[in-house]
């Protein structure tokens, strides 16, 4: 199974993304900065936008699912019941995974961003999917949410996950890194030797390698295993 | 001073807060009424019962800036210079100086690429920026901020701070969930489920909150626990 961008290139007045590549099964973390493209490159990732030139060519891949940005684009329901049912998925074990429980009959639209989000991400990673392209699925999350999102994503075995995102506090143990650096996709490779030469990396791990510590991985609990770390 | 005497909106109850000038983080868990608080604050939600005035005037008399946390919801306009100059134009700013105040803010926040653009086409975190220039463009006294750095990297948060202390605000406001941000902010506010649980400089709340994981990472590292 793999996914592969053949030279592919969007450009608009103001905007450019250039990338080629392939994504093997494993977790892949994409960053770059605002207004870089990350979010063009998972449309294009999960089939919602064709690129001005190149191909995505798909290998073995059969379910697909892309998680917007913002949760509240995804809503098709008028309670969080029918919002879950829409995932085709049981409400109390999906409201009790968002911490949301007894809250069958609610609005969707009176939860907060994060509760929506933690809700939203509940029933996406409730299922399996070939490919799961999660565009900043911890913005609006506070750190008990990102930290236990992120060990969600981090256990997920099987198929390709692509993690588009510019936080750069709580974050998943993945296998691969890339990064958008002047509107070009970069492969920077597999994870630790890819946080090297990371250029944008979280201040958190631009500390640590200042001081030349190195962690196994990017979890919270890789990077205070390397804080605390006596030995090489 | 900011005072807030025994408000009372839905869950929400505070029954005494005061709080200084300067720049305010407001942090706790998903759900805990920040965005309620911030709104009740920005005077666009009104309290059941209880007062809040700045230096003893209504808090609707007071030019406040605000920027929702979802960047979509701040859009009025078609075009980002458009955006920008609303507040102006609002105010019946002639055009040539409010053009002239977009340019220079734009500029001044090396933003100047955007001002053409449609606001259609910009990402999340584009939007977002714009919406801050626009909150500011006013100079407001008071400047509330939901989670808009959510959306942004860190070098994005690093111009957002620089365009706040520009801004000119006496009083900032700021929900976030990032720590390291909110223990540099001068004073941090932390709501829970129960309501305002603490109050006070970085480290009186923070040093109450080293078993959570609001406790910032760099603190943590820094102490060696």
């Amino acid at each position: 199974m793999e996914l592969e961008f053949v030279d592919i290139r969007v450009e608009r007045d103001y905007f450019l993304i250039q990338g080629a590549g392939i994504f093997a099964p494993g977790i892949h973390l994409v960053s770059g900065r605002v207004g870089s493209g990350k979010t063009t490159l998972a449309m294009i990732a999960a089939g919602l936008k064709t690129p001005d030139s190149g191909r995505v060519k798909r290998h073995g891949i059969g379910s697909v699912m892309l998680s917007m940005q913002f949760p509240e684009q995804h809503l098709t329901g008028s309670t969080l019941e029918s919002e879950i049912a829409s995932w085709h998925l049981q409400p109390c074990p999906v409201l009790a995974l968002a911490g949301l429980p007894g809250r069958e009959k609610d609005d969707p639209f009176s939860l907060s961003r994060g509760e929506l989000k933690r809700l939203h991400l509940a029933c996406i990673l409730s299922r399996r999917f070939d490919l799961l392209i999660l565009d900043e699925p911890f913005s609006a999350l506070d750190c008990r949410e990102k930290m236990a999102t992120a060990d969600r994503i981090g256990s997920i075995r099987a198929g390709i996950t692509l993690i588009f995102t510019h936080e750069n506090q709580h974050l998943p143990r993945v296998d691969y890194l890339w990064e958008i650096r002047e509107s070009a996709l970069e492969f920077l490779g597999s994870v630790p030797d890819a946080l090297v030469g990371w250029k944008n990396k979280p201040s958190v791990l631009a500390d640590l390698h200042k001081r030349g510590v190195y962690p196994k991985n990017l979890s919270t609990a890789d990077i205070l295993e390397a804080a605390c770390r006596t030995h090489d | 001073m900011i005072d807030i005497a025994d408000l009372r909106f839905r869950d929400l109850a505070i029954p005494r807060l005061h709080i200084p000038p300067g720049h305010t983080a407001v942090v706790g868990p998903n759900g805990s009424g920040k965005t309620t608080f911030l709104r009740l604050i920005a005077g666009l939600l009104t309290p059941i019962s209880g007062t809040i005035t700045v230096d003893g005037r209504e808090i609707g008399e007071i030019e406040t800036g605000f920027v929702n946390e979802f960047p979509d919801r701040n859009i009025l306009f078609y075009r980002v210079r458009d955006e920008i100059a609303a507040p102006l134009r609002f105010r019946g700013i002639s055009c040539n100086k409010t053009l002239e105040m977009v340019d220079a803010i734009v500029s001044r926040a090396g933003q100047a690429h955007l001002a053409p653009r449609l606001l259609k086409q910009l990402s999340g975190g584009e939007k977002t920026l714009v919406a801050l220039l626009t909150a500011v463009i006013s100079s407001p006294r008071i400047l509330i901020l939901d989670e808009f750095d959510s959306h942004l990297d860190q070098e994005s948060i690093s111009l957002s701070m620089d365009i706040i202390a520009c801004s000119g605000a006496e009083y900032v406001i700021q929900c976030t969930q990032n720590m390291e941000l909110a223990a540099s902010c001068d004073q941090v506010l932390f709501l829970s489920e129960k309501g305002l649980e603490l109050a006070g400089t970085p480290e009186e709340v923070f040093s109450r909150l080293r078993r959570t994981c609001f406790y910032p990472i760099l603190w943590r590292i820094r102490d060696g626990t």
